[in-house]
């Protein structure tokens, strides 16, 4: 059906000008990127649009170690893209090939994804586990960690240009586990972790559970149950423990809170021996 | 208004700020795009936009402004069926036909991409594509046996 | 067994494919809708509430807004939306606005204008006051003493106790039960629950209305029964039948929702009041709450057996949830026991009863499988049960004790489709065969043996094995005609309602089979109420079985007139005549082109149409049966079940078109294994559907099936058009019980209740395991 609230699309040619057109009447006004969001729900209030296509801010590239997504980068174009495969051990693709469907990956942007941070969204839980940054323009060009990035306080929210994976984790060794009702479908859960080992020690970990069904989360007690150690099984067994614990698990139509407790604990020991078995202790 | 270039044919075509590309299509005639559910999770109108497969009723038409749209009329070469329509045909893989147009154009997409697709390849290609009669059995195997097809007469 | 045919037994192309790949414009709304008006519905928000007054002067004046209608302004003739034969076995508890509402998606009001955004802007407009009365959210409310009566009008018709809100009751006895338990050496009593499921046909309910240049109303319409439609629309909105013509284009599926009148009457009624053609075009949530579903159900079965390993009493209780209204609601509780109980004939006595209650939910109605699916989940979930218990292999004695060739059943004529049923005998049962051909094609025997694990994963097999029908004896009724053309082709013209089944084609097949032509020498025009002869429609696997043979009758009549005209011609006698590759050949080898007969008798002498109609109300109703095996993978960490290989053995007669065969069978154990996994409509606690989307309701996609082969059984069913039975409805009863018992076998623990999400999985092995 119709959006029948637009009134008018804008299709400004640069940054600043997205920017300013946003700021004249921020409760009307919306960027729009891949639009599924948009057509899907859109709020009676938004009547105008800001198409962002014509920035140039679309594109995967590497920055040095860095991996920088471009906003306007469909889901599809990450999963297809050489310089993405390699990141964290090919774990994008991995991750990407669940979300949705590939006729909602050929539209929807890295952008939208990390804007609109679904609570379900596993783009948000894989990124988060690789720490991502979103280089953002309000007035200036910044850069904004994304698992902070729902505690940013302005309005609007800034136009995010990028998704910048920091070279750290260009070879973290990273697994990702999602449920659901059915292949195409929403997480009922997920998890990433994430960690980086020197000569057999573990550095940087992260856990990460979305769909709880808030959004993604890191929990810190899991990723301590890791710090500095072997990722041994009783490590692995500890931390899964915490997930559960610390989770923020509540029912909603698609599983109950409970349940969901359960899937953590198995969903973060999954990725975690998924990682323990996989490239050894060498990295 | 908005250029489009539909099935090979170039032209505008007035479009509102807030219609969908499947509003827009059917409206225009190209009835091929069918409306199943207008919120991506059918795939009943899917067209191909720039050569990939999309939902149609999550893209608003003026984001396709300049593009190129490939609907399910413009597939056959005239009288000629796509390699994709025949194995569908001969497979048994159409029952009611509703979500046959967007089967066929996901099938395209992938074919173009990788012609050697393997069947968890082919059923991941489908995965926004629902059908309710066949079980996708039979579309799968039509798939392969068009990507067998087209292999052959490359 | 098998006969020699030249068309019939072909995986031919179906006959309108070749439009349906290339996207022709051959659904409902694939007109020119230019100056079609936009109908909506207003959805009650109430599950149960009296309309107290509806104020609809701000919606009317809107421009744009050509019709707003309510209780106060359309015909208040009850009636009912089923679209079954008539008299229709459903109450007459239904009108086309009411004064009051009983489920939250139930009908207030419509608009029709100019656009859909008008359309939804008039119905904001409307303002409604309700008084809210208490409601029946399930069948135990309805059960309870002194529940709200939700049927108080004075004027429904066919309802068995409206003052306790029981739609339908059915009681039927044969032998002594009680006495059969106490004679028996093992009793085994199961309870098993199924859950609200939608149809979920991808094209949603949709009708265009118009007028004809005389006048006469036009319904181009989605459906699986025109000719109900016509005279429900009739009757429903006072008109006469001959003001009605009603065409059913290519359908995107119906799968039984669309046995229902549900949007003719409102587009009609905006046709003639405003002289424009309408659209009304449900949307997916529309779907959900204001269409049908199929009737969730409570099934009990108590089984006796005897130390023989013979069944000597089966028991089945069945409450049946019909939602607001009675549609089907009857005869889908009927046929939970007359297509189940049939099948372990070895029983002597048996007891089939039950109720079919109104709640203040959505409507059920016909859905593929029509109270079997219900019945075969506790029905072969207690077998398995009993089987264990005597240490009997579920194959060994299912075998010992069903249904044989050359067998019947009391049950056969003691409970038909709401009313007394049809005696009848067995004729063809390939049931050992599919059991046979199964057990070997999943490796039955070896992994009943092992136990295979790797982690958290555990591996079980499962069967069970069913019947269904083919058509409705003594009800059903089916015609065809068919008409020669010069050039040795034929036009056949059939009620019969092709909803993406196949149908046309087959049906097509048989003519051509017995002209003995090609089969695009057939020319089918089917479900035009003006243009074709009577057909009760697309329901109760009847297509094959019934209208086939109206088509091989009206078939064979036409042979006759052709050998009429060519025996002159070959100087042959008609007896020595015969139809083969488009001519008439003689016994003694001369031959006349089928277009040189038909020039004869078109232009030349004694001239007349070849041409001949004919009509089939079978006697009998013919059983497929089916046996499924299933292989799965459980996760008993997670709850999470992976049905790993499908394999489903059915003896449908011959298959006329073995391809399309396959097909209802894969699309029905699909839609099984989703009913069976996923698929439930939740309600919030006022009544509300909380997942009324494919977003949220989850149907398979192509990345959920598992492998799945069935296998067509040999077998012949000499009643039938070609030696077919029927194949539409069968395969959807097999996955809820075969995944059960599959389940079972891995980890243990008995489902009793749908879906088998992994989160009621876990629980039921957590409880197994004294960790609840």
């Amino acid at each position: 059906m119709a959006v029948h609230q637009i009134e008018k699309v804008l299709r400004p040619r640069s940054v600043e000008e997205a920017w300013r057109s946003r700021l004249e009447d921020p409760g009307s006004s919306r960027f729009l990127a891949g639009g599924v969001d948009l057509v899907l729900y859109a709020p009676p209030s938004v009547t105008t649009l800001i198409d962002l296509a014509g920035l140039g801010v679309g594109g995967v590239r590497r920055e040095g170690d860095d991996l920088v997504i471009g906003a306007m980068t469909t889901l599809t174009e990450v999963l297809e893209a050489p310089e993405s495969a390699a990141a964290a051990r090919g774990f994008l693709p991995g991750v990407f090939r669940q979300v949705a469907s590939p006729l909602q990956r050929n539209v929807a942007t890295i952008g939208g994804a990390v804007v609109r941070a679904h609570p379900w969204s596993d783009v948000v839980t894989a990124l988060i586990a690789l720490d991502a940054r979103l280089e953002v323009f309000d007035g200036r060009t910044r850069s904004l960690s994304l698992e902070l990035a729902r505690e940013e306080r302005g309005e609007p929210f800034p136009l995010v240009l990028a998704v910048r994976l920091p070279g750290a984790f260009g070879n973290a060794e990273a697994a990702f586990e999602k449920f659901s009702r059915t292949a195409f479908d929403v997480a009922v859960l997920n998890c990433a972790c994430s960690l980086r080992r020197e000569s057999g020690i573990c550095r940087d970990v992260r856990v990460v559970v979305g769909g709880t069904p808030a959004v993604a989360r890191r929990l810190p007690r899991a990723e301590a149950a890791l710090a500095a150690g072997r990722v041994t099984s009783a490590d692995i067994e500890a931390a899964a423990r915490a997930a559960a614990e610390d989770v923020d698990a509540r029912d909603d139509r698609r599983a109950t809170g409970e349940y969901r407790r359960t899937l953590t604990a198995v969903g973060v020991r999954r990725c975690l021996e998924a990682i323990g078995g996989g490239r050894g202790e060498s990295a | 208004m908005i250029r489009l270039t539909v099935n090979g044919r170039e032209r505008t075509y007035a479009a509102g700020p807030g219609d969908t590309l499947l509003e827009l299509l059917r409206r225009e005639g190209f009835v091929g795009v069918k409306k199943g559910c207008e919120a991506g999770d059918c795939g009943a109108c899917t067209v191909l936009l720039d050569g990939r497969a999309v939902n149609a009723c999550l893209v608003l038409a003026v984001k396709a402004d300049g593009a190129s749209v490939v609907t399910i009329e413009g597939v056959a070469d005239g009288g000629q069926l796509h390699p994709v329509q025949e194995a569908f045909l001969d497979t048994g893989a159409v029952q009611c036909g509703y979500c046959t147009p967007g089967m066929v154009l996901s099938a395209i997409d992938l074919l173009s991409r990788n012609p050697s697709p393997s069947e968890p390849e082919i059923r991941d290609a489908i995965a926004g594509n629902l059908c309710r009669c066949t079980g996708y059995v039979k579309q799968v195997e039509a798939i392969e046996r068009a990507a067998a097809r087209m292999r052959e007469t490359r | 067994m098998t006969r020699s045919f030249s068309v019939v037994g072909k995986s031919e192309r179906k006959v309108d494919g070749r439009g349906l790949v290339t996207g022709r414009p051959l659904f409902v709304p694939d007109v020119d809708l230019a100056d079609a008006l936009v109908v909506k519905m207003l959805a009650s928000p109430h599950a149960h509430a009296r309309i107290v007054s509806i104020d609809t002067r701000d919606a009317e004046r809107m421009p744009g807004v050509r019709l707003v209608m309510t209780h106060e302004n359309t015909p208040a003739t009850r009636h009912t939306t089923a679209g079954q034969g008539f008299p229709e076995p459903s109450p007459y508890d239904t009108r086309m606005f009411d004064t009051k509402v009983r489920y939250v998606g139930d009908r207030v009001a419509a608009v029709a204008a100019e656009s859909e955004e008008i359309a939804l802007r008039a119905l904001a407009a409307i303002r409604v006051e309700y008084e809210e009365l208490p409601a029946i959210l399930s069948i135990d409310e309805a059960r309870a003493a002194g529940a709200p009566r939700i049927h108080d009008e004075d004027d429904a018709k066919g309802i068995y106790d409206a003052a306790r809100n029981i739609v339908a009751d059915v009681d039927i006895d044969v032998g002594d039960v009680e006495t059969g338990f106490a004679e028996s050496d093992l009793v085994i009593e199961t309870t098993c629950e199924t859950q609200y499921a939608q149809h979920t046909p991808i094209e949603t309910h949709v009708v265009l209305a118009s007028l004809d240049a005389e006048d006469r109303l036009v319904l181009r319409t989605s459906t699986q029964v025109p000719f109900h439609v016509r005279r429900i629309v009739a009757q429903t909105l006072e008109i006469p039948i001959r003001r009605i013509r009603v065409v059913k284009p290519r359908i995107g599926g119906g799968f039984g929702v669309k046995q229902e009148v549900l949007l003719e009457d409102i587009a009609g009624w905006v046709a003639l009041k405003t002289r424009r053609p309408a659209l009304f075009w449900l949307t997916r949530p529309e779907e959900f709450t204001s269409s049908r579903t199929r009737h969730p159900m409570r099934v009990r079965v108590k089984l006796g057996i005897r130390n023989t390993g013979l069944l000597h009493a089966i028991e089945m209780e069945a409450i049946s949830n019909t939602g607001a209204y009675g549609a089907h609601g009857l005869t889908v509780l009927a046929n939970t026991g007359s297509k189940t109980l049939p099948l372990y004939n070895k029983a002597q006595n048996a007891h089939f009863f039950g109720q079919a209650l109104y709640t203040n939910l959505p409507v059920g109605g016909a859905y593929r499988g029509y109270g079997a699916t219900q019945g075969y989940f506790a029905l072969e979930t207690a077998i398995d049960e009993a089987a264990e218990k005597l240490g009997l292999d579920p194959i060994e004695f299912r075998l010992k004790n069903a249904i044989r060739a050359g067998e019947g059943s009391p049950i056969f004529e003691k409970l038909g489709e709401g009313r007394e049923g049809v005696s009848q005998t067995v004729r063809s049962c390939e049931l050992e065969a599919c059991l046979r051909i199964g057990a070997e094609r999943i490796g039955w025997t070896d992994r009943r043996k092992k136990r295979v694990t790797s982690g958290p994963w555990v591996e079980g097999v499962g069967m069970s094995i069913m019947m269904q029908g083919s058509g409705i004896p003594q009800i059903d009724m089916a015609a065809a005609t068919l008409k020669m053309n010069e050039d040795g082709s034929f036009n056949l013209l059939m009620g019969a309602t092709d909803l993406g089944t196949g149908s046309d084609t087959i049906l097509a097949q048989v003519a051509a089979e017995v002209l003995g032509v090609p089969l695009e020498k057939i020319l089918v025009t089917s479900s035009d109420t003006d243009l074709t002869p009577f057909d009760v429609g697309a329901y109760a696997s009847s297509t094959t079985y019934v209208s086939g043979m109206a088509v091989q009758r009206a078939a064979e009549k036409v042979r006759e007139q052709i050998f009429d005209v060519a025996s002159p011609l070959l100087g042959e006698s008609r007896d020595r005549l015969a139809l083969r590759g488009g001519s008439v050949v003689g016994a003694s080898g001369g031959s006349v082109t089928l277009a040189r007969v038909c020039e004869r008798a078109m232009y030349e002498s004694d001239q007349f149409q070849i041409a001949a109609t004919a009509s089939c109300v079978p006697s009998e109703s013919p059983p497929p049966f089916l046996a499924n095996f299933a292989r799965v993978a459980v996760d008993t960490e997670t709850g999470v079940v992976k049905v790993l290989h499908y394999v489903a053995a059915v003896d449908c007669g011959v298959a006329i078109n073995p391809r399309l065969a396959e097909g209802q069978m894969e699309g029905a154990l699909v839609n099984g294994i989703g009913y069976a996994m996923t698929e439930e409509m939740q309600f919030s606690s006022r009544g509300r559907v909380r997942n009324a989307s494919l977003f949220d309701y989850k149907i398979l996609g192509a990345r959920d099936v598992p492998p799945i082969e069935v296998v067509l059984v040999d077998s012949y069913e000499p009643s039938g058009p070609m030696g077919a039975k029927s194949v539409g409805e069968i395969g959807i009863n097999g996955p809820i019980p075969t995944l059960a018992n599959a389940i079972y076998n891995a980890v243990g623990v008995r489902l009793r209740r749908t879906p088998f999400t992994p989160e009621r999985v876990l629980e039921a092995i957590r409880a197994s395991r004294g960790l609840a």
